[in-house]
């Protein structure tokens, strides 16, 4: 049994976010990188699956984390081998930047492929771009059962199928029942992610971590990175501010507050 | 101008009226694909785009020049099987827009948020086909559906029986109720900027001396910082109070989703760029641990008074 999770390497939810000089991307020279928040739920919730299989006396699978990027995803990729990971894999190549969820979904669905892996997980909706695409994208060129904002994953190894709940609209869920091969894009909220000890961090230095490139991957150049994308970025902008809001003068927290009071009394809200 | 294919199903679902009127921005000669569960089956992923895709596979032959533009509302569930709808025509895809518009040259541009709605980026398609989710709620009104309307009946394809991809087991509640968010009259929402399980008090002290119920961001429900039932956005409630108070919430398009319909809306964010401020009547751009607790002082000095 093995379990391939997809993390993505983003900027940090946090972080003061400039438009590039070129207009079409996000200024990436100060930015501080961290996993996705959703994938770090998916990569915890393949360490519980895998714990729950060797507590009921079951082989433990064996865990992979995928990631492509440039060389700083490396650091994405042993946080994870920290939190209990097994080996990674890093799809890493000048002609897979700039991809889209089509492009990138190309590549690791080769990568994971070559992996034959029995479950993927991936996150729900990277931070950055939330396409919310690339785990279906992967699904549909690896021909597997697919369900996106995945909230509860009960795996039974022994008839190789799941049984897992998936978020709908409006407060409600819906339980299913899929056969593995599968693959399950897991939404926030489905656990509370562990940090990595010390331990962990030391043994993830001597965990395998292996570097692929298009031709490892037995990927057309030309139908992944920039070159395979569907779409192009023309611009990027700030949403326009305040649609004719009133702005309060925050410098004094007590005048702030006042003021606000009383517009609220004026609006009769109080 | 391109052939459009708005995906409608029987019940004029969520995003509809979205849909429709991103096919209007486009030209308005529109198709309809009409989804029905009678016909086609239980929803799965696969079957949707399978059937989907041989409909619109079929009409392609008619000018090879123009563009194909396939939209869909970006729901739990289309937006599950759009990707894939994508993936097989070959098509481009691109995810929830809120903006389409077509060039004198014919070229077609959408725009979407990204980086959690604090940016917006201007897309141009690079294939003849596109597939594009529509964000509910991000079109503005309803307005008239484009016409004349062709509709045509998707069928199930023939060879998708064998296909088990799913059973559908059950359904259930997310959470306990508890928490009367939906008909509340003011509430204060606790964002993630309070910054931890301790200092949801802020907001709740606040919501207290506006006898106010307590609302959360869904990281703070998904950090165990507060109860399921309190979140509020289109996976939480979506409320209407007379009075909506916003702390440490950057206003993501799903918890606008669940809110933007609140006749006063008040943030409190120390991040001037933060998306919250395109909906808020009132703003205020400091460290929402100074002005809370004085609103807090404030609010219960004037009720003594009172
Ligand atoms: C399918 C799906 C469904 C979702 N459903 C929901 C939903 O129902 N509801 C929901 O809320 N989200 C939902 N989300 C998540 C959503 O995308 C955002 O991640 C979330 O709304 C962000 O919550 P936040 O604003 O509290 O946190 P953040 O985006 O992290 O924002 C925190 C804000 O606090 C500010 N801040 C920090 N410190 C301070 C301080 N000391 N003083 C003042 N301001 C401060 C920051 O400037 C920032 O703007 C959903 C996501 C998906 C993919
Ligand atoms: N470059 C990438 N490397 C690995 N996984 C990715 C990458 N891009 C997207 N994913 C996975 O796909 C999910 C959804 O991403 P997106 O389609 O961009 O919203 C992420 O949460 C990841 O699990």
């Amino acid at each position: 049994m093995r379990i391939g999770v997809c993390i993505k390497q983003v900027p940090d939810t946090d972080s003061h976010l400039r438009i590039a000089d070129s207009g079409r991307g996000v200024d990436d020279s100060n930015l501080n990188w961290v996993i996705s928040s959703c994938d770090l739920c998916a990569l915890e919730e393949a360490l519980l699956l895998a714990e729950a299989e060797v507590a009921r006396g079951a082989e433990r699978p064996e865990l992979v984390v995928f990631s492509l990027g440039p060389a700083r995803v490396e650091e994405a990729l042993r946080k994870a081998l920290a939190l209990g990971v097994d080996r990674a894999l890093h799809l890493v190549d000048e002609a897979l930047q700039g991809g889209d969820a089509i492009a990138d979904g190309r590549a690791l669905a080769a990568a994971l492929a070559g992996e034959r892996c029995d479950l993927v997980l991936t996150g729900a909706q990277s931070d950055d771009l939330g396409q919310a695409a690339t785990p279906a994208v992967i699904a549909a060129i690896l021909s597997c059962p697919y369900a996106w904002l995945v909230m509860a994953v009960e795996l039974d190894s022994r008839s190789k199928s799941l049984r897992i709940v998936r978020e709908l609209e409006g407060g409600m869920n819906e339980v299913l029942g899929l056969e593995l091969p599968a693959l399950l894009a897991i939404q926030a909220g489905i656990n509370r992610p562990r940090f990595a000890s010390l331990r962990g961090t030391l043994q993830a230095r001597k965990k395998p971590l292996r570097r692929e490139d298009c031709s490892g991957l037995g990927v057309d150049p030309g139908l992944v990175g920039a070159a395979g994308a569907g779409i192009e970025i023309e611009a990027v902008s700030l949403p326009p501010a305040g649609a004719g809001g009133v702005v309060i003068d925050g410098a004094s927290a007590e005048a702030a507050a006042g003021e606000l009071i009383a517009h609220l009394e004026r609006e009769a809200v109080l | 101008m391109p052939a459009v294919w708005l995906v409608e199903d029987t019940r004029g679902g969520p995003g509809t009226q979205e849909v429709r009127a991103c096919g209007r921005a486009l030209g308005g000669n529109c198709r309809v694909a009409l989804l029905e569960e009678e016909r086609l089956g239980p929803y799965a992923p696969g079957l949707y785009a399978e059937a989907l895709h041989a409909l619109i596979a079929q009409g392609d032959g008619e000018d090879p020049e123009r563009p194909i533009v396939v939209l869909l509302p970006h729901t739990y569930q289309s937006a599950e099987y759009a990707p894939r709808l994508a993936v097989r025509l070959g098509a481009a895809y691109i995810a929830s827009v809120s903006g389409a518009s077509l060039d004198d040259d014919g070229g077609l541009r959408f725009r979407r948020s990204i980086f959690q709605a604090r940016l917006r980026a201007d897309v141009r398609p690079k294939k003849r086909t596109v597939v594009a989710t529509v964000q509910v709620g991000a079109f503005g009104g309803a307005g008239p559906a484009p016409s004349p309307h062709d509709v045509f009946e998707v069928g199930r394809p023939a060879d998708i029986e064998e296909h088990q991809e799913r059973e559908i087991l059950g359904r259930e509640a997310a959470s306990g109720g508890g928490v009367d968010l939906a008909s509340a009259e003011r509430i204060v929402t606790a964002g993630r900027g309070v910054g931890g399980p301790d200092e949801v008090s802020v907001a709740a002290d606040l919501a207290a001396a506006l006898d106010a119920e307590l609302g959360a961001s869904r990281p703070v429900v998904d950090n165990g910082w507060l109860p399921r039932e309190h979140q509020v956005g289109s996976s939480g409630h979506i409320v209407t109070p007379n009075l909506y108070v916003a702390l440490g919430v950057s206003g993501s398009i799903q918890h606008l989703m669940g809110m933007s319909g609140s006749r006063i809306i008040v943030a409190i964010n120390k991040d001037p760029e933060a998306p919250i401020f395109s909906v808020a009547h009132y703003g205020i751009v400091a460290d929402l641990h100074d002005v809370a607790p004085a609103l807090t002082r404030l609010l219960k000095a004037r009720r003594q008074s009172a």
